[in-house]
């Protein structure tokens, strides 16, 4: 255990050290000897950006609801208290304890995104904890993964004992009281709680006990169970009805500001556009949405118990949420009295939106963002982006009338298709936004216009209609920038668009496969850490891991994968289907829209997975 | 927004103490974790007018991170009186045990009253003792010189500044293994002088200390007391 007192000299030397201290209002401080199990919540990323996250917020509440599991914080070290912690050999502790987290029982490891993946394997460094899953020690914790990288977690496989495939809430409330009730009874080992894991807890992915072959050309052959009661393909778990799920009453207050330093609400989940390029849009799926009671009495809960003067509801797009005005109206019974906001990022500007922000002037739309994704409506048809021109441009009037000077718009480069002409569409897009306030009576403009054009570059996601496609090669995406530089003329138009390099590592991770495990490896022993952040991220040093382990990343990106292939990910069974998936897929290249699911059910699969709905069939 | 203008208030003083973990909280996250803490104790607020109406909450003089301290002060405005020892509660009730509410009471006078404040500096030296004569001799100079980040216009630039005069008083005293100093100094917005100028001074003119390297945790600074411009406690 290191103390604060032993940390001190530390401390005192490092860049926010509120982020080590812990003891804020509300974490949970159990008595160890009372407990069975010590569960780690790590967050591979610092404290300010794992505080916000919702999903941990969830789980750190369903655990320690449990009386027999403590479940305590664990954040990465920001670079300066990592080199400290290396220079005085202080091993990674837990925020509440201080305790160290190789003394736990199981770490679990939010995988948020891939970059994330070197912080983990430093994270267990840091800690002591053997690297490979093999190598760990009986005693050593389980080390458990989850959140939306684990949908094709290959590349970290061999590093995890177990990966969460689904939400967490119940599956690893699961998990933790097989262990507990195996290391009662005496029964427990690691092979064998791993084994008795997988055998019987939907939404359990054990990577070791699956064999991977490859054929001759390199892609995969298969992906076989080594015995006979393992799945052979693992299914996504789902909380069925998200009112009765657990939500917390009470939030960790943080001393030092954090991300998203407010009440946030979940009022859905999944997402009823089906936009082919979107990860989130379907492994989320079904669609299953909170009552505006349960929410609104969440929400004032919370609020008691924060004081926390902003509540932001959050989706994936707010306005579809099929009872928004009720929970707005519900909601805008106390808060306002209550000096309480509220704000509703991806919110689509309509007229309902227009008629809220008249009615209460504390309705934050959030910074006015608009993604219409693609510059052309060809292009927009074949990504299934089922926004017009017209309709940006009625939502941007609405903004400018309603005083909203600055309106931010979201792209992406090298989707599957694209041709200068959409290039050129998006300059053209945003000089419109620009007309469209001029249109305007002079006195509804507002003061000091702004456009910020923001351009991401496309990456390929599993369990998407695109997830078969080429990335866009480097030096296409490159030319494709710096021609829309080219294309932007007005003063007005702020350009900004995503490093491909960073881009064209995340394409390798996400449809990666178990043979980049030694690549993360080498790019940890070459010191990558928090590449998340731009000053972490160092593409030379990923392409001198890649050649040192002889793998060629544009096997992951430029070349495609056969439709007939195995893919890494299909062992992960989603709800969406295959069929579905190729389906969207043929349609987009047919420029081929698909409704909404509040229009019509387009049969994705997820609706097997059941769960309360209201859309699906 | 049913604020009438100009609503009446009545400022309620709490004095409170942060030290152990929240000395490394910032002067700015202090003030923002406040906010939250007096909404959750449930107050009746008088807020701000305005398109974004906030509580209005003012603070004493800031403390740099790594000092701790006895003596916080934090005014709230409040529309109605609540009973002072409820408000002590209200507020333990609603922060962690490194930070607690000791004092609180109705007060009309303002932060800018408060011309001097106390502390203890506590220097951890291995043979503490020879270190004394020089800080005692480095205290009673004259003139004591630190180099300051200024601004000249609108560059930023060093100064050499004197800061005798904010020093109003300092007595240093060997406890055990440990050399402390007692100095009262100045509170004073337009001539604050932060404690770790002090330490600095003693780092840089006093062998011993400059010998041992002094590492910034092995000196210990708490803010004991406040005082008005005669020296009586201020309240
Ligand atoms: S089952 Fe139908 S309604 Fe449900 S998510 Fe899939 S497509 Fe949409």
């Amino acid at each position: 255990m290191t103390s604060l007192k032993q940390l001190s000299s530390i401390l005192k030397s490092v860049q926010k050290p509120g982020r080590y201290i812990g003891g804020e209002m509300h974490s949970i401080v159990k008595d160890k000897s009372e407990v069975s199990l010590r569960f780690g919540l790590c967050f591979p990323d610092v404290y300010e950006i794992g505080m916000s996250n919702l999903g941990s917020r969830l789980l750190y509440h369903t655990l320690n609801s449990d009386p027999g599991i403590w479940c305590e914080r664990v954040y990465a070290p920001a670079q300066d208290m990592k080199a400290q912690m290396e220079k005085h050999a202080i091993p990674l502790t837990a925020i509440e304890s201080g305790e160290d987290v190789k003394e736990f029982d199981i770490l679990g490891f939010s995988l948020h995104y891939e970059l994330c993946y070197t912080t983990v394997l430093s994270m267990l460094k840091l800690a002591g904890i053997p690297l490979l899953s093999k190598d760990r020690a009986e005693d050593a914790p389980i080390i458990l993964g989850g959140g939306p990288c684990a949908y094709n977690s290959e590349p970290m496989a061999d590093y995890f004992d177990l990966m969460n495939i689904g939400e967490g809430e119940e599956l690893l409330t699961d998990i933790c009281h097989l262990y507990m009730q195996m290391k009662k009874d005496g029964s427990y080992s690691r092979a064998a709680f791993l084994r008795r894991a997988a055998a019987e807890i939907e939404g359990v992915y054990v990577p070791s006990l699956y064999e991977i072959t490859y054929k001759e050309d390199g892609t995969i052959a298969a992906c076989t169970p080594k015995y006979p009661d393992v799945p052979a393909r693992v299914k996504k778990r789902i909380v069925k009805d998200l009112d009765k799920a657990p939500y917390p009453d009470k939030l960790v207050m943080p001393y030092i500001e954090t991300v998203h330093d407010r009440i946030t609400l979940e009022i859905y989940r999944g997402c009823i556009r089906g936009c082919r390029f979107c990860q989130a849009g379907m492994i989320y799926r079904p669609i299953r949405e909170k009552s505006p009671e349960t929410l609104c009495k969440a929400a004032k809960c919370l609020f008691e118990n924060t004081g926390y003067e902003e509540i932001s509801l959050i989706s994936l797009s707010t306005s579809d949420y099929s009872r928004l005005r009720e929970l707005t109206d519900l909601l805008l019974e106390w808060t306002d009295d209550a000096h309480v906001s509220l704000s509703l990022p991806s919110l689509r500007l309509d007229s309902f939106s227009e008629e809220l922000m008249q009615k209460i002037s504390s309705v934050r739309t959030g910074g006015l963002t608009f993604a219409p994704e693609a510059g052309t409506q060809r292009l927009r048809d074949v990504i299934n982006k089922n926004v017009s021109e017209e309709d940006l441009l009625r939502s941007v009037r609405i903004a400018f009338r309603g005083g909203k000077s600055s309106v931010k718009l979201y792209f992406m480069n090298g989707l599957p298709t694209e041709t200068y002409e959409d290039i050129e569409g998006i300059a053209h897009t945003a000089k419109r936004v620009i007309d469209a306030n001029y249109e305007l009576p002079r006195e509804e403009r507002p003061a000091g216009l702004g456009v910020t054009v923001s351009v991401a570059c496309f990456v390929p996601k599993p369990f998407t209609a695109f997830q078969w496609e080429k990335q866009d090669s480097f030096e296409s995406l490159i030319k494709k920038q710096s021609y829309l530089r080219s294309c932007i003329t007005d003063r007005r138009i702020k350009y900004n668009y995503h490093e491909a390099k960073v881009s064209f590592i995340e394409a390798v991770l996400t449809r990666g496969d178990r043979r980049l495990a030694p690549v993360i490896a080498a790019a940890v022993a070459d010191g990558a850490y928090l590449d998340a952040w731009d000053e972490g991220f160092d593409f030379d040093r990923w392409m001198r891991a890649f050649a040192a382990c002889g793998v060629d990343p544009a096997y992951y990106t430029t070349r495609g994968f056969g439709l007939d292939e195995v893919l890494p990910w299909d062992v992960i069974d989603c709800g969406i289907t295959k069929q579905f998936l190729l389906r969207e897929r043929e349609k987009a290249y047919k420029g081929e829209t698909t409704p909404a699911c509040s229009e019509h059910c387009s049969g994705c699969g997820a609706s097997a997975l059941g769960g309360k709905t209201r859309w699906c069939k | 927004m049913v604020q009438v203008k100009n609503l009446p208030y009545l400022t309620l003083r709490f004095k409170f103490y942060k030290k152990g973990a929240l000395q490394y909280i910032s002067h700015l996250d202090l003030v923002r974790t406040m906010h939250k803490i007096v909404v959750r104790a449930g107050f009746p607020l008088w807020y701000t007018e305005g398109f974004n109406p906030k509580p209005k909450l003012i603070f004493g003089a800031p403390l740099s991170i790594g000092c701790e301290s006895d003596c916080e002060f934090l005014d709230v405005r409040m529309v109605e009186r609540v009973n002072e020892a409820e408000a002590i509660a209200a507020l333990n009730r609603n922060m962690t045990a490194d930070m607690q509410v000791t004092e609180a009471y109705y007060t009309e006078t303002k932060f800018s009253d408060m011309a001097y404040l106390g502390y203890i500096f506590r220097f951890s030296l291995l043979d503490g003792t020879k270190a004394l004569p020089a800080i005692v001799a480095c205290l009673e100079k004259d003139r004591i010189l630190i180099e300051k980040m200024g601004k000249s216009g609108k560059d930023k630039v060093m100064k050499t500044v004197d800061i005798k005069p904010q020093i109003r008083s300092a007595e240093v005293y060997a406890e055990g293994e440990e050399i402390c100093i007692r100095a009262i100094l100045s509170a004073d917005p337009a001539s604050f002088l932060n404690p770790e100028h002090l330490v600095s001074v003693l780092k840089s003119e006093c062998g011993i200390l400059r010998e041992q390297n002094l590492a910034r945790e092995s000196y210990f600074i708490l803010r004991t007391d406040a005082y008005t411009k005669d020296l009586s406690p201020f309240r």
